[in-house]
């Protein structure tokens, strides 16, 4: 049998069986249980309760602890999702280890869902207190670990979101390093023209946010670098910083320009969307902050005359190198925004082949005052003003083949463009949209569009075919169904705007790989919970803001940037940070990788928290660490242990439920952000299923070691069941649930081998809303189970047994 | 996004382009003035210049090598127009021969010291505007009238006297090899050459009866075969050291080449110091940057003491 080796002192254990009022007691026989449980190795003393979680309630736990010198307690009550904490702190208020707790479920588990049963209920109970019980014996006391918060924070990225970001935690006193791959801060915001649906000026309202961020005492702006690596943990992040040379050493600088003055060289500038040309010692743009010239060594041809411009100034150093530097942070936002697709790859729009298809970012430009021309909307084969243009919506976006997304706000900026075309030009310009919807769903927006269909904008609903243009005049023949009138048409238009779709930044992939955060399928940044978390970064300390997590517009961009700086600041704001201690521990006397190579573990931590180094034995970085287990349950040689879910303590909990009538019973592993809350709905929901559950609560699926599968048919279990958040992107840590999945994917065709009808070994997926789903499997199980027949299962088992424990038998030495 | 570009190459032309939205910049290299000389590969600051050369078919003639230019690196700076002795290519923005770098005074041009005297050409001659081995002497003749002549034969010799002469160069390509001052009568042509140097071929290592150099050498009588020895020599009156021989000569060390000294505008620019070292040495530069330094100095004395330049 397997036992602990720190035993600290013989376990007292105290059960507190509550009767909810009549939640439980109307169901459920408590006397019958409170003598059970008396029954029960080391159980000293039993009490029940009308409603433990009230005062009262609480009260006795304290004072039976006193008086018996209890050094478990457990409460069979409701969901430890419920009321763990409460119970926590109560037996940690007379100075007994939280962790020595523990949560018998009689509630969700089986007065609710099985009331028409009290009986085979009260069986269920009775399993489930022997069940804690078990595990209890052999809980340890555990410490909260805190770590120390650096009081400063990371922003990577300078746009419209980061900013905000950065400012926020500025004003509440932060220190925040604000990252800028680019010459200036300002983002794609800096580049436009009017913004919508107000039509004021984006550089103007964007310009001044940009000086309050350069000025800020709080706030130091690291520009044109690169973000090289990061290490360390939440509160104690170690991050490295690539700065790249402009050629200009900053302090010296003043911005006056007059090495621009003086610069032969001109080079297209990609702020301008190459329709324009840079110096080749210049500023992107005129506002940029920092406002440092920078040297494109590309293009310099080092004649030298900045120097004599700059003159006394001296801040012309064609020495300058690249820099290394590293800072200590508390927290990261990270708001890296997006790019925009240039449909080179679509031949039917003619993009990059006929002159007059332009994309919207190019006409933004085009329109723009301050931009190449001046404001002067001209085509590029002619110069000439068009007469008439076409706007063609979702190019790229919507599209099964390209990006299946729609990219948010290209039907807003086209609205945008139309009417500012039409302010313009008035009826010296005709103009066409090409739209699949039009989506204009937040404050404001619908009367905007009402504002553009009223200024006389043809709007034809349809998917454009294809694009050619009349070589003669550079006109283009738009092809389309018109489907209002269910007609092919054609019209020909002398310029054409493409909407394209936005798609996550270059460099996205990196940024992903150095922060160990994960990308969804459209390779946008994942937030730890679509709904709940929608800020958060699955790695603690990191968060997002901005376009990088999904496609925003400004003023939502501008919200997440404040609602990051204020998580951020949850840490931030903490002299030190707690952890919950469930995490895992590596036995080195026990770790492979002394003597051979292995790092398995560090392979499948989804929080790169395991550390492997050659001969040496894994270490776990523990305030890294997540608490998820999928390492115990990866370890080929058992040297990994979970805190407060040992393998000692989930044996014992599974021979527990199966000392009596395993054939008959169901035993489950359910994870506890999905299935077990699942569960635990269905119970809340009231729906019945058949009391042949056992269910064991581990904190992810990813813990569920094959040998808990094996031990369970060992000791005759009629079914075996686990429970898994939603594959691919609900897992809470990652991607438990897939390397559960991976694992019982190799362990179910050889048990079927052996001689295990394959439906008494089940993995589901059950999110935390589907108990109907959760109740349906247990009955559908259940009756599979009645369709085998104990004889049948008792046959298998017989049959199975002997293979089982020789599996198993490296564990029975332990 | 990726910038539009274009490089397109037919039998007369190599040429690149940037095609901006607004702007257009355009570099042509002409192929029938480029002889394949050493000079734009060896000045273009971006190494955006290579030479490709023929290989050598036997019994024929040699080819000169043929330039072909990185539109990758290419910055449309326009150092290798400003370069060429050939004014074999030119930079355009917008269609219009633009060199920003000669506005702004950060790169230096050739000085072209070619001066014409008219008055002292016997309208008679005819050899003179033939002796131009790239053909850029162009006369004319004017009767007193005002009418241009278009058959000299047709004038009786003693009226020949009183035609007025106009003489034209093609300035921008010719590579003042001075050709012309030896072949025109007297007087009427003086050139200054604006590349000096050494042009030596150890007759130990050149093959006997090779002619490669010769056969790319665009100037007649720079470089020519002696009958002796079976051998090229050259010729240091009329070499304008382009380099175009050393390019195609076919054993190493065989043709010896230097730059000496690169007669331009007085401009100070560190592009100009890193072409002079390339195209000629180190050692040039210096002497140059002494000669510089020296001036400046004088200047600089001169503002102190309130002088006036002369």
């Amino acid at each position: 049998m397997a036992t602990e080796k720190i035993k600290v002192e013989e376990p007292r254990i105290g059960v507190f069986v509550c009767h909810c009022g009549l939640n439980i007691a109307g169901v459920l026989d408590i006397k019958e249980l409170l003598d059970y449980s008396k029954t029960l190795p080391n159980v000293v003393f039993v009490k029940d309760n009308r409603y433990t979680c009230a005062d009262p309630g609480q009260e006795e736990i304290r004072k039976a602890i006193k008086e018996h010198k209890l050094n478990r307690v457990i409460v069979a009550a409701c969901s430890p999702r419920m009321h763990e904490p409460t119970f926590r702190r109560t037996v940690s208020d007379v100075d007994l280890n939280p962790f020595l707790f523990e949560m018998a479920n009689i509630r969700e588990f089986s007065s609710w869902c099985h009331s028409s049963t009290p009986k085979e209920a009260t069986e269920k109970a009775k399993d489930l207190i022997k069940m804690a019980v078990a595990k209890s014996r052999l809980l340890q006391p555990l410490q909260t670990i805190e770590v120390p918060v650096t009081n400063k924070a990371l922003v990577i990225g300078g746009g419209i979101a980061g900013m905000n970001a950065a400012l926020d935690l500025a004003e509440m006193g932060f220190k925040v390093y604000l990252l800028e791959k680019g010459e200036s801060i300002g983002g794609h915001m800096a580049q436009l023209d009017k913004t919508f649906p107000t039509l004021d000026c984006s550089i103007c309202i964007e310009g001044p946010k940009m000086v309050d961020v350069g000025r800020h005492p709080n706030i130091k702006i690291i520009a044109n670098a690169d973000l090289i690596n990061v290490s360390g943990f939440i509160g104690n992040f170690k991050v490295k910083i690539r700065k790249n040379p402009r050629y200009v050493i900053a302090e010296n600088c003043t911005g006056c320009g007059e090495c621009k003055e003086i610069c032969p060289i001109e080079y297209p500038n990609e702020w301008d969307m190459n329709l324009g040309v840079r110096k080749a010692i210049s500023v992107p743009f005129d506002q940029a902050v920092p406002l440092v010239y920078t040297i494109n060594k590309d293009y310099c041809i080092e004649c030298f005359k900045c120097v004599d411009a700059c003159g006394a100034r001296q801040a012309i150093n064609f020495e300058q190198q690249h820099e290394e530097i590293e800072i200590d942070v508390g927290a990261i936002v990270v708001a890296t925004g997006y790019d925009i697709y240039m449909p080179y790859d679509n031949s039917l729009l003619g993009y990059g082949k006929y002159t007059n298809v332009i994309t919207s970012l190019e006409f933004e430009r085009l329109i723009l005052a301050a931009g190449p021309t001046g404001g002067k909307v001209v085509r590029a084969s002619d110069g000439q003003k068009p007469h008439s243009i076409a706007f063609i919506q979702c190019v790229g976006s919507r599209d099964k083949n390209k990006y299946p997304y729609c990219s948010n706000f290209c039907c807003m900026y086209t609205l945008k463009h139309v009417v500012q075309l039409k302010e313009k030009y008035k009826q010296d310009v005709e103009v066409y949209v090409f739209y699949m919807d039009m989506r204009s769903n937040f404050k404001g927006y619908e009367e905007f569009y009402d504002r553009a269909r009223e200024s006389s904008v043809n709007f034809i609903r349809g998917r454009v075919s294809q694009i050619l243009e009349v070589p003669e005049t550079k006109n283009l023949l738009i092809h389309t169904e018109d489907m209002t009138l269910g007609q092919p048409i054609e019209i020909e238009a002398e310029m054409v705007v493409l909407a394209t779709a936005a798609i996550p930044k270059k460099g996205t992939d990196e940024i992903a790989r150095i922060l160990n955060v994960t990308r969804g399928a459209d390779g946008f940044f994942m937030e730890s919970h679509p709904k709940l978390k929608p800020i958060d970064a699955p790695t603690d300390g990191v968060f997002f803001a901005g376009a990088c997590q999904g496609l925003k517009d400004i003023p939502y961009s501008v919200s997440q940037g404040s609602g990051a700086a204020s998580r951020a600041a949850t840490v931030l704001s903490k002299p030190k940070w707690k952890i919950e201690p469930i995490v895992s521990v590596i036995d080195a006397t026990k770790c492979r990788n002394v003597n051979s190579k292995c790092g398995i573990c560090a392979e499948r931590c989804p929080y790169g928290s395991i550390k492997v180094e050659e001969k040496k034995a894994a270490e776990v970085i523990t305030a890294m660490c997540h608490g998820c287990g999928t390492c115990v349950a990866e370890c080929p040689a058992d040297a990994i242990t979970q805190m407060h879910f040992t393998g000692a303590q989930i044996f014992a909990q599974i021979r527990a439920a199966l000392e009596t009538n395993p054939e008959e019973k169901i035993l489950a592993f359910l994870c506890n952000w999905c299935s077990y809350a699942g569960a635990d709905l269905a119970g809340t929901s009231r729906f019945e299923y058949p009391p042949t559950i056992r269910p064991i609560r581990v904190m992810c699926s990813g813990r569920v070691d094959r040998d808990f599968v094996l031990e369970a048919l060992r000791l005759g279990a009629g079914m075996v069941l686990i429970g898994a958040c939603h594959l691919p992107y609900d897992c809470h840590y990652i991607s438990g649930n897939w390397k559960m999945k991976a694992r019982m994917d190799a362990l179910a065709p050889m048990l079927n081998k052996l001689g295990l009808s394959p439906e008494r070994f089940r993995v589901e997926y059950v999110s935390a809303a589907e108990g109907v789903k959760f109740a349906e499997v247990v009955r559908e199980m259940t009756a599979q189970l009645k369709a085998l027949g104990k004889d049948k299962i008792k046959a298998e088992n017989e049959k199975l047994r002997p293979v089982l424990e020789n599996m198993l038998k490296r564990k029975e030495k332990k | 996004m990726p910038l539009k570009t274009l490089k397109q190459e037919t039998a007369n032309a190599l040429t690149l382009e940037w095609i901006l939205h607004v702007k257009n910049y355009k570099l042509t290299l002409n192929k029938g003035y480029c002889v394949g000389c050493q000079i734009c590969t060896l000045a273009c600051p971006k190494e955006a210049i290579k030479l490709v050369k023929h290989p050598k078919i036997q019994g024929e003639k040699a080819k000169k090598a043929k330039v072909d230019i990185d539109l990758a690196k290419c910055n449309f700076c326009g150092i290798c127009d400003i370069l060429c002795p050939y004014g074999a290519i030119k930079i355009s923005v917008n269609g219009e021969h633009l060199l920003s770098v000669v506005e702004k005074e950060s790169f230096p041009q050739l000085v072209r010291d070619i001066q014409v005297d008219a008055s002292k050409f016997p309208a008679g001659d005819m050899k003179c505007e033939e002796s131009c081995p790239l053909n850029l002497i162009y006369i004319t003749r004017l009767t007193p009238d005002g009418n241009i002549v278009k058959n000299l034969k047709s004038i009786p010799r003693k009226d020949r006297k009183k035609l007025q002469v106009k003489i034209d160069v093609e300035k921008e390509r010719c590579p003042c090899c001075r050709v012309c001052e030896f072949k025109c009568p007297e007087g009427v042509m003086h050139i200054r050459k604006f590349i000096h140097g050494k042009i030596f071929i150890h007759t130990n290592k050149c093959p006997e009866g090779c002619t490669d150099c010769l056969d790319v050498c665009p100037i007649t009588g720079a470089l020519y075969y002696s009958d002796e020895d079976k051998k090229v020599h050259p010729d240091e009156m009329f070499c304008i050291y382009c380099g175009a021989c050393k390019v195609v000569c076919p054993v190493e060390e065989a043709l010896e080449l230097k730059r000496t000294k690169i007669i331009h505008t007085p401009v100070s620019s560190g592009a100009w110091n890193k072409a002079l070292e390339k195209l000629a040495s180190p050692i040039e530069i210096s002497k140059e940057l002494k000669a510089k330094g020296s001036q400046k100095a004088f200047s600089s004395v001169e503002k102190r003491l309130g002088w006036k330049s002369a």
